[in-house]
This record gives C-alpha cells, sequence and structure tokens, in this order.
C-alpha cells in the first residue's frame, strides 16, 4: 500500500503538469488583447513569451518528479542507475 | 564569403579525424541541446517565422511560440519510450519502429515514404533561405549561372562534409551555428528598438500595416492580435505543428543519438531556451516594418523573404551584417546536412533493404545511405534552382500535412497496439489524399495560385483551421472505425517483435545498445522477424 501511495502522486502530478502546459498555452481567446502593455509590448506578445519559461518550469518539475520516481523503480528491479556520473547526490541517497 | 568557408572547412577537417566513430558515441544532454536546436531551428524558421510577420502578421508568424512551448511537453511524454525501444531494438528510423511493431511492411514503407517526401522540400527551403541572404549579399549578378553560383558553392561543402562525415559534423558546426545566431538575435533585440524609436512605435507601425485594406482582396493585411475568427486557426497552427514537429525523421535520429533515455526529457525542459529566441526573432519582422525595409529581389518583385536580410544589410555596420548572414548560411547548412542523413537512412533501411536487398551488409548499407544522401541534396538543388521557388514553399507547407499523419502509427504504436495495422494504413491513406487536396483548394486572392496557405475551413463549418489538424482527427476517426471492423473480421494482426519492457529500458540494461552498434546493426526488426 504504501508502494502504491508513493507511486502515484509522481505520475499524476506530471501529467497535470504537462497538460496544463499543452494547454493553457493554446487558449487563445485568454491572451488575445493588447492590453495591459508591458515595456511597450501588448499584451498578447508578452504574455505569451512568458509561457516559454512557464512551460520549462513545468515540464522541469516533472522530470525531476518521474526520474525519483524512475530510480526507485530501477532501483526495486535490481536496475543500476544509467545518469550515475552525472546525476546528483542528493537524490543517491535514497 | 572566405570566412564561412574556412569556417565550415575547419569543421569538416576535425570530423575527418573520426567519422562516425565519434559521431556514433552517444549525445550527452548538452551537445544535444545544440544538435536539436541546430536542427529544429533552421535558416528558413529565422527567415520565414519574421517573414510571415512582416508580410501578414501574428496568425501566421507569431503561432511559432506556442508551438514550440507545446512541442516538448509533447515530446517528454512520448520520446523517451521511442528512445527505450529503439535501442533495444536496433531501430534507427522511425519506419523501423512501425516495422517491428506492426509487422507490416506496407505500414513501414508508408512511413518511410511519408518521411523522404517531407524532407525534400525542407531540404530545399534551407537553401532558398541561403539563397535570401546571398541575395542581399550583392553575390551573384542578373544571369542565371552567377546568380547561383554563390548557392552552388554552399551546396558543395554541404555535401561534401556530410559525405565524409555523417552526423558528427552537423553537431559541431551547430555550435558555432547557434552561438553566432544567439549573438546576432541579442544583439538585434537590444539595439535595433533603441534605433527604431522604441517597442511601442514597432508594435505601434505593425498594427498599422495589418489594419491597413488588402487591395486584391479587401479585407486587412494581416493580423496584429488576432480576432474572433483566428482563433482556431491561431491554436491549431500551433498544435498541429507541435505535434508534427517531432515526426520529422530528422528529429528522431538527433534524439536517438542521444546517451540515456533521460537526456531526452532534460532536453524538454531546457529547449525552450530557443523558443524565447524564436519569439523575439519573429518581431524582428515587425523591426523590418517599422525600418520601412525595401524587399523587392533581383527580378524586382517583392519578396517578403527578403525582410530580415535587408534589414540587417540597412541598420547594421556591414561587418555586423556580415556576421549575421554567416550564421542565417550556417544556420541553413547544420539542418540540411542532418536532413539529408535521414532521408537516407529511412532510403536505406526501410526500402533498399526492406524491398530491394534483405541480405545487405552493414558496409553497403554504410554505401547506399551515404549516395543517397548526396540524391537527396542534389534533388533539393534541382528544386530550388529549377522550379518556381514558391513550389518548394507549397511543398513544405504540404510536408507538414503529410508528417502529421504518421502521429497515429508512432506515437500511438508506443502505448497502445490496438490500432489495427491496416486501418492505421487506410487512415492514413485518405489522409494524405484529404490534406493535399484540401491544400490544393486554397487559392491565394491576390495571385490566384493554389497551395495559398496552410489554413482551410472545417468541413462544414466557416471556421478556418489548419489543414494537418483537420486531416489528422479525420485519420483518428478513420483508424477507429475500421479497427472494430478489422478486429470483427479476425483479419490478421501482424507480429509485434517488441515487448512491454523495451518501453523503459535504459542505458547499461541488458540488450541496450549504444549508437554506434544499432548503426552496425542493420535494423534488428528486419533480422529478427
Amino acid at each position: 500500500m504504501s508502494r502504491l501511495s508513493a507511486v502515484r502522486p509522481a505520475y499524476w502530478i506530471s501529467g497535470v503538469l504537462l497538460v496544463v502546459a499543452v494547454v493553457v498555452p493554446l487558449l487563445v481567446p485568454t491572451y488575445a488583447k493588447a492590453d495591459p502593455h508591458l515595456w511597450g509590448f501588448p499584451f498578447f506578445y508578452w504574455y505569451q513569451l512568458m509561457w516559454v519559461f512557464l512551460s520549462a518550469i513545468l515540464v522541469s518539475i516533472s522530470y525531476r518528479l518521474l526520474r525519483a520516481e524512475e530510480r526507485r523503480r530501477r532501483a526495486a528491479q535490481g536496475l543500476g542507475d544509467p545518469d550515475a556520473p552525472d546525476a546528483d547526490t542528493e537524490e543517491a541517497g535514497r | 564569403m572566405g570566412f564561412m568557408a574556412s569556417r565550415w572547412r575547419s569543421a569538416g577537417h576535425l570530423d575527418n579525424l573520426d567519422e562516425w566513430g565519434l559521431g556514433g558515441r552517444s549525445f550527452g544532454t548538452f551537445v544535444t541541446w545544440f544538435l536539436l536546436g541546430g536542427d529544429l531551428y533552421t535558416a528558413y524558421t529565422f527567415i520565414a517565422v519574421p517573414a510571415a510577420m512582416y508580410a501578414t502578421g501574428a496568425i501566421s508568424g507569431f503561432f511559432a511560440v506556442p508551438y514550440t512551448i507545446v512541442a516538448y511537453p509533447i515530446v517528454f511524454v512520448f520520446m523517451a519510450r521511442l528512445w527505450s525501444v529503439s535501442h533495444r531494438h536496433g531501430y534507427v528510423t522511425p519506419a523501423d519502429f512501425v516495422s517491428g511493431r506492426y509487422g507490416s511492411k506496407a505500414l513501414s514503407l508508408a512511413v518511410a515514404v511519408t518521411g523522404i517526401l517531407a524532407l525534400m522540400p525542407y531540404i530545399a527551403l534551407q537553401l532558398v533561405g541561403m539563397q535570401a541572404v546571398f541575395e542581399t549579399m550583392g553575390l551573384g549578378g542578373n544571369n542565371t549561372l552567377a546568380k547561383d553560383l554563390p548557392l552552388l558553392i554552399a551546396f558543395a561543402v554541404l555535401a561534401a562534409y556530410t559525405y565524409s562525415s555523417g552526423l558528427r559534423a552537423p553537431a559541431m558546426i551547430a555550435f558555432v551555428k547557434d552561438f553566432l545566431i544567439y549573438v546576432v538575435i541579442l544583439v538585434a533585440i537590444f539595439y535595433l528598438p533603441h534605433v527604431l524609436g522604441g517597442w511601442d512605435s514597432i508594435f505601434g507601425a505593425a498594427q498599422e500595416k495589418m489594419a491597413k485594406t488588402n487591395p486584391a482582396t479587401g479585407k486587412p493585411t494581416g493580423s496584429f492580435i488576432p480576432g474572433n475568427a483566428g482563433y482556431v486557426s491561431y491554436w491549431t497552427l500551433g498544435l498541429g505543428s507541435a505535434m508534427a514537429l517531432f515526426m520529422y525523421p530528422h528529429s528522431v535520429t538527433a534524439v536517438l543519438s542521444t546517451k540515456t533515455r533521460n537526456v531526452v526529457r532534460r532536453n524538454a525542459a531546457i529547449l525552450p531556451a530557443y523558443s524565447l529566441l524564436l519569439g523575439l526573432l519573429a518581431l524582428l519582422g515587425f523591426m523590418a516594418i517599422k525600418a520601412n525595409v525595401n524587399v523587392k529581389g533581383l527580378d524586382g518583385l517583392a519578396n517578403p523573404q527578403l525582410a530580415i536580410p535587408r534589414l540587417f544589410d540597412q541598420e547594421f555596420p556591414s561587418w555586423f551584417a556580415g556576421i549575421a548572414f554567416a550564421a542565417i548560411a550556417v544556420g541553413a547548412l547544420v539542418p540540411a546536412a542532418i536532413m539529408s542523413i535521414a532521408a537516407a537512412n529511412l532510403f536505406t533501411r526501410n526500402i533498399y533493404r526492406a524491398f530491394i536487398k534483405p541480405s545487405a551488409s552493414p558496409a553497403e548499407e554504410a554505401k547506399v545511405s551515404k549516395l543517397a544522401s548526396l540524391l537527396v541534396k542534389v534533388g533539393a538543388l534541382v528544386f530550388v534552382l529549377a522550379m518556381d521557388k514558391t513550389i518548394a514553399l507549397n511543398l513544405q507547407l504540404l510536408g507538414g500535412i503529410w508528417i502529421l499523419q504518421t502521429f497515429p502509427a508512432i506515437v500511438v504504436g508506443l502505448y497502445t497496439r490496438w490500432f489495427h495495422r491496416y486501418a492505421l494504413l487506410t487512415g492514413w491513406a485518405v489522409a494524405m489524399v484529404f490534406g493535399t487536396i484540401s491544400a490544393y483548394n486554397v487559392v491565394n486572392p491576390a495571385t490566384k495560385k493554389h497551395f495559398g496557405g496552410s489554413l482551410a475551413n472545417i468541413p462544414f463549418t466557416n471556421t478556418p483551421a489548419y489543414i494537418a489538424l483537420t486531416a489528422f482527427v479525420l485519420n483518428v476517426l478513420i483508424v477507429i472505425v475500421l479497427t472494430f471492423v478489422f478486429r470483427a473480421l479476425k483479419v490478421p494482426d501482424g507480429q509485434d517483435t517488441t515487448h512491454p519492457t523495451d518501453y523503459l529500458a535504459d542505458r547499461g540494461d541488458p540488450g541496450v545498445k549504444d549508437l554506434p552498434e544499432i548503426l552496425d546493426d542493420g535494423g534488428a526488426a528486419t533480422a529478427k522477424s
């Protein structure tokens, strides 16, 4: 039971984050307007550029969640960590 | 020109030290970032996106930003699985995977042919991008031979270094290219608004131009911010292009050359740095409006493709414009090289080996691949030189529509094998025909030519949408319905040579091969079945 509850959240949260990163930038009516301006940029333009960052952050979080999850799975199966040489030490101890 | 040539040649020499051997060394996060960036953001992108902004505004140009934003979460989801299964089975092309997964030579051939068809005009457009630069630099005279000479030289360099160095060469040159491009764009973004009177006046000039009535159509010239009618066009263009992006065989080639499956995912998180670049670059199109550049070509006709080279030429000192042009020219060579390698792999693995000579040895395969990559490039060159440039543009537009139709077979196949192979084949065929006809029926109101754009009304509605996505929906519907039919009729399903654990395998696991072994293996799929 404890393993099951450990597995689920990582996949669910990643899934939701990735769906958000795909769907929100495509909701054109929510941002097809000129105001408010930012440094001379109409809202339409700076809002989409801002989503470049937000999307990158969402994907990074998903990546970290899934990587930790995958390591746990691989360790349980007795497989090594293929990213080991450049892996973060903080998570190696788990 | 000499500056560029020496750069190319030095990179070529480095690569000759160790041809495929080094290229086959599996790439880490850093190299992959450059390679994929060099691969996906091409000279054509750098010319065409701002050109579209210059000519018709946001819907046809700025959609590239949401497009590249949503592409990476999508890639994050499925590319790791493709990496794993390919490295366990020795797949090099998407068609290899389809062949192994569905046990269908016909479906694999369909995917391979689509890939080659979509790549050819793409390579041709890289040459078009270079031509725009050369034209602005004042290279080439009025007669045909002199006009095309710089292009021929660039082409020879491209052909020579790909032939001798394989994938290693573009990866090396991608460093140079991306560095140059970054410098140029950043300087342009900070310097030009200052010269042109600030962002406010740049956006103002663009808004004014887009609102003006176009005498040929009686409608506004373009869109500054999409109105109600443009919402669907905008997001379907973004989503459709994003889904198609990694269906292109050259993106798959680059992804498969990575060291571990996580390199792909890590890159999905850091590649958006290029999206930001692309967004800023698109705005250069608006700057060209404000700067009122002259876009008349040597033939006296207005050509928006010249907007960016002309803008640089007009606003920058000549030495800096020279660097910018070099960056764009090199930017055309990198993807053209990777694309021709990808197309050659498709031909060798999925046509030559699968149909013409199944017993081909690895050495023979390599030879065929090299020759095929040359042929592909010559084909692209003939496109550009012999035919109207607009034909290359039209075919590129069709290429995007076509390549998306391989999505169900490849991406859905990574998760489930429920789709029936013949259903996939039928769906693909119908969508290919539908997409081509729809695109043909788009008539440009000004020139009265066919293939006037990538948007068409969704059937039975008045809402324009990206044709590729409409065809894709049709494709999937057909596949689902026919899968039920074929399953009910118990039509044989073909043999799946992959195993569920293949999709999670990583480097160091039993049976997972590095790239050099994959290449020597000659496609395990065909060998096994």
